[in-house]
Parts: C-alpha cells; sequence; structure tokens
C-alpha cells in the first residue's frame, strides 16, 4: 500500500498460491490438539521447501505444525508476514517466526472474529431471515452475494501482511479497534430492532371477573411494545452471565419453558 | 411422504459441503437461513426451506464456531427439519420441532470429527520427520473426511430411514406438544439475541440497543432501514474519532489518544 516494494510476477504468484491455499486448507484439518497448526503448514508449504532443504525442511515444518489459531479470514495477514521474514532471515527466524504467531493469532481472532464472525452475519442474518420470514428471498441471496464478495476482500490481505510485516500491527492497530467499534454499533442497532421484529411471544391470558374482562396483552402493549420479548431477551442474557449456564442449556431451557408456559395458555 | 432417490443424494452432497464450505470459503456459512434455501431448492418448495432456515437463523444469530466450541449444529436441522417438512406438507412448526433436537444431538458428532482430525495430525507429524512434503499435504487434506462424513452420514440416515418413523412421531404427535413448538419457533431467537449480547460489548453500547428497539417497536422502521440508520451512527462515530488515533501510535499511544480531547474510552 504505502511502500515501494515492489512484488515481482513470480513472488505475486507464490502469495496467490499460499492465499490459495490458506483458503481450502486452514481449517480442514482442525482438531482439538492443534487446532489450526496444519492449516498453517499447508499454506507456507511450498515457500518452505523452496526455502529450505533436508533437515533445516523437517525442522521448520515442525515449527509450524505447532498450536495455532485464529481467525480465518485475517489470518493470511499472518501467513505473509511469515513468509516475509524467514524469506530475509531464513531458518535463523524460527523463534521469531514462532513468537511472531503466537502473539498475533489472538489480538487478530478478536478483530477477525468480531467482524467477519458475528457483525456481517448479525447484520446480513438479521436483514435475511427478517424477509425470509415474510416469503422474501432477496435478503438470503444478498447475503450470499456478499459472501462471494468477502473472499476477494480477504484476497488483498496476505500481500499486506507481506509487504507491512510486523509494521503493520502498531500502524493500523487503533484504526483497527476504532473500525471495530463502530461496526458493533451498527449490529447493536440491528440487534435492538431484532427484538420486537423475529421474537413472536404474547400473553393470551384474559382475566374475567362478574362483566369485567381484563386483556393481558392490550394492558402490556399499554406500558411498552413488545414488553414481552424484551423482557426474555434480559432473562435469558442475565441467566447466561451465570456459571456453567452454556446456549445449549438455554436452548433446551427456552424451549421447555415455552411448551409448559403456552399449555398454561401463559404465552402464545 | 415421500422423497426421491435424486434429492436425497443431493441433500446429502449438500450436509458434506457445507461444513467444507464453513471451514473454507465460507458462502453459505454455518448460517441455517442459506443452508435452508438451498434445501428448499433441493425440494422444490424455496419458500419453506426460507422459513425455517430463517427460524433456524435467529436462534443462532450470535453463536460463532470459532475457537474450537461446539455449537448445536442448525444446518444439519435445517436440511433434515426442511427435507420432511416438504414431504409430509405439515409446515414450518413441525420442521422446528424437528430441527432443534436434530441440531442439538448433532454437536456430538461435531465433536467426534474434531477428535478424529487429531489421527491425521499425528500422521502428518510422521510424514514431516521423514521428510516426506506430498505425504504431509495429503495428511491435511484427508482432514476433509471426518468433518464431511460427520453430517453426511447422518442426514443420508435420517432421510432414508427416517421417513417411516418420522410418519409415527407425526401422527401420534399431542396437540400440548405441537402447540407448545410452535410457541417455541416464536421464542427461541431471544437465546441467540441474548448470546450475540453476550458476546458484544453491549455496556458499552447500550444506548444503540435501545435505539434499534424504539425504531422497530414504536416506529415500525423495517429492519434495512434500521440498518441503515445504524450505517449512519457508525460512520459519525467512527469520523468523530478517527483523528484522535490518528498515525503516530507506537509505543504509548493509549494515553496520547486518551488525552485528546475527543471522548474516546477503552
Amino acid at each position: 500500500m504505502m511502500t515501494n516494494t515492489k512484488i515481482s510476477k513470480e513472488k505475486a504468484k507464490e502469495l496467490h498460491r499460499a492465499n490459495r491455499r490458506w483458503l481450502w486448507g486452514s481449517q480442514i484439518c482442525w482438531n482439538y490438539e492443534r487446532m489450526m497448526s496444519t492449516g498453517f503448514l499447508y499454506a507456507v508449504l511450498p515457500t518452505l521447501q523452496k526455502l529450505y532443504k533436508d533437515q533445516e525442511l523437517v525442522d521448520m515444518m515442525n515449527v509450524h505444525n505447532q498450536f495455532f489459531n485464529t481467525n480465518p479470514f485475517v489470518g493470511p495477514l499472518i501467513v505473509g508476514m511469515d513468509i516475509a521474514i524467514e524469506e530475509k532471515e531464513g531458518s535463523k527466524a524460527k523463534e521469531t517466526v514462532a513468537g511472531l504467531k503466537t502473539g498475533l493469532m489472538g489480538p487478530f481472532a478478536g478483530i477477525g472474529d468480531t467482524l467477519f464472525g458475528v457483525i456481517l452475519p448479525t447484520i446480513l442474518g438479521s436483514i435475511g431471515a427478517y424477509m425470509a420470514l415474510k416469503g422474501n428471498v432477496t435478503g438470503a441471496v444478498l447475503w450470499i452475494l456478499v459472501n462471494f464478495a468477502v473472499i476477494f476482500i480477504r484476497y488483498p490481505l496476505l500481500r499486506l501482511g507481506y509487504q507491512q510485516g510486523a509494521k503493520l500491527v502498531n500502524e493500523y492497530g487503533e484504526r483497527l479497534n476504532l473500525l471495530t467499534d463502530s461496526a458493533i454499533l451498527l449490529g447493536m442497532t440491528v440487534v435492538g430492532a431484532l427484538i420486537p421484529t423475529v421474537v413472536n411471544a404474547t400473553v393470551p391470558f384474559v382475566y374475567h371477573s362478574g362483566k369485567v374482562t381484563l386483556k393481558m396483552q392490550s394492558m402490556l402493549d399499554q406500558i411498552m411494545p413488545s414488553l414481552v420479548p424484551a423482557l426474555l431477551v434480559f432473562l435469558v442474557y442475565w441467566l447466561l452471565g451465570k456459571p456453567k449456564v452454556t446456549s445449549t442449556k438455554m436452548i433446551l431451557f427456552v424451549l421447555v419453558l415455552s411448551i409448559v408456559l403456552s399449555a398454561f395458555k401463559i404465552l402464545g | 411422504m415421500h422423497i426421491e432417490v435424486w434429492q436425497i443424494i443431493l441433500l446429502t452432497l449438500l450436509a458434506f459441503w457445507m461444513i467444507i464450505d464453513q471451514l473454507t470459503v465460507v458462502v453459505l456459512g454455518n448460517y441455517p437461513l442459506l443452508v435452508g434455501l438451498v434445501a428448499g431448492i433441493i425440494m422444490g418448495d424455496i419458500k419453506t426451506g426460507l422459513a425455517v432456515g430463517g427460524t433456524l437463523q435467529l436462534m443462532v444469530l450470535g453463536v460463532g464456531t470459532y475457537g474450537g466450541a461446539s455449537v448445536p449444529d442448525f444446518l444439519t436441522g435445517a436440511v433434515v427439519g426442511t427435507a420432511f417438512a416438504v414431504a409430509s406438507g405439515k409446515g414450518l412448526d413441525f420442521a422446528i420441532g424437528l430441527a432443534v433436537p436434530v441440531g442439538l444431538l448433532m454437536v456430538q458428532l461435531d465433536v467426534l470429527a474434531r477428535f478424529t482430525n487429531t489421527f491425521f495430525l499425528h500422521r502428518v507429524d510422521k510424514n514431516i520427520n521423514l521428510n516426506n512434503t506430498k505425504g504431509v499435504e495429503r495428511n491435511i487434506i484427508y482432514g476433509a473426511l471426518p468433518w464431511g462424513l460427520s453430517r453426511a452420514i447422518p442426514v443420508l440416515l435420517m432421510l432414508t430411514l427416517g421417513s417411516k418413523v418420522v410418519d409415527v412421531i407425526i401422527n401420534k404427535m399431542p396437540e400440548w406438544l405441537t402447540d407448545g413448538l410452535k410457541v417455541a419457533g416464536g421464542v427461541l431467537p431471544v437465546v441467540g439475541i441474548a448470546i450475540l449480547l453476550r458476546y458484544l460489548p453491549t455496556k458499552k453500547f447500550f444506548s444503540y440497543l435501545i435505539v434499534g428497539f424504539v425504531l422497530a417497536a414504536y416506529i415500525k422502521v423495517p429492519m434495512l432501514g434500521v440498518a441503515l440508520i445504524g450505517l449512519a451512527m457508525g460512520l459519525v462515530y467512527y469520523n468523530s474519532r478517527k483523528d484522535g488515533v490518528k498515525g503516530t501510535v507506537a509505543v504509548g499511544s493509549e494515553s496520547e489518544v486518551a488525552t485528546d480531547d475527543d471522548e474516546y474510552e477503552d
């Protein structure tokens, strides 16, 4: 971007290949023991083969098959940095590279998971699901198109990492945090709107006493529209903060609660 | 009820692909809405596919698969739910009643796949030490098999053997349960939303949650309109703060930023 480092055609090809291998390989052998270690190894393997031979190659392959876990969308930045460093320093950089990988995988996972794993699916998923429930396919198709676009947005990251190296984290770190925050703000607004639109919980309970009938729901509506959905969200949010409460348990809890409350005509 | 053989084959392939997809290119991702759409196309009923996928989507909004945690597999739920709902003509509530338990049970197979790949990891180790790079590559790629089969086999089994079993379930299900499931379908998105709020810095951005809520609940602004207002607020937020965090950075940037006269807080 801002450096003058020219990238030769041959180099561009090599980076392109690493990118492709990361895209297809980064999580394909994901496992509990070392998570994405094999994915990183798979992406840089051709580069390793070019740089090293025999025992040195074996050593470096072992270096890259150690525990690694980050967000697959922004991972190419680390791959790019690694290739740049190893090209310059060779296997001397063994420890630098290992430190760089473990040092960056956490922060990068944080930013990448928030932007690509949570905010983007929240916004597009909310719009898409909202339309889908009305029988409209537009939102879902839009989402698929955006996902295709993201593949190409991911692509320049490896090159950026290669050109900028470790400088990148220092120069753009704060900006990235601000960008993430702004995206969260947008996501938060959409989630606020989701509560009244997609949660469907009304109280059909009607109170009879002599000639007086009280409709529970219209009373609740006078306090605030969508009061029950808002309270339910708050309840589950609060419960999720308790130790040992998992999302799976919460789904079961809400499932059972709905069935029981509907049997007593409290929820409908 | 009847599902054609070619439909079973395509749905099984979809089941294999959808997990590979979310590990690689992320076009369908781990998004039940999109998988439901594809299953709906295969079953020749896009509307049902969308409704099943959309409902499940709202339940898993905040549930990411990152960091290695296994979460309810509502993708498989969407495939099976859509297929049986269309084939039986029983509609959305029936599909959700089927998809949720399937999704919860499938967690076990996700764990199994993640575990099985340790086997290939150790074969990669062995090949590294033999300096056999071809073997290293091959064993990494084999990792796709446990992943894909952990979804494809259960879907195939449920679709081929299941129709009779499902017939029984349909006819035997009591009314209080079908009514309850209908209610649950409306309430379950609460879990997705709450998980999402747990993940996000909700306390810091709570005001925007209120803005979104009021726009939709009181003023009835459609979702896309709310998103646009959110985008506008996000741009204002970014632009008003970007000068405070510009350039120089390196060391001690935190305190520099904090002393700047805008209210950027950490």
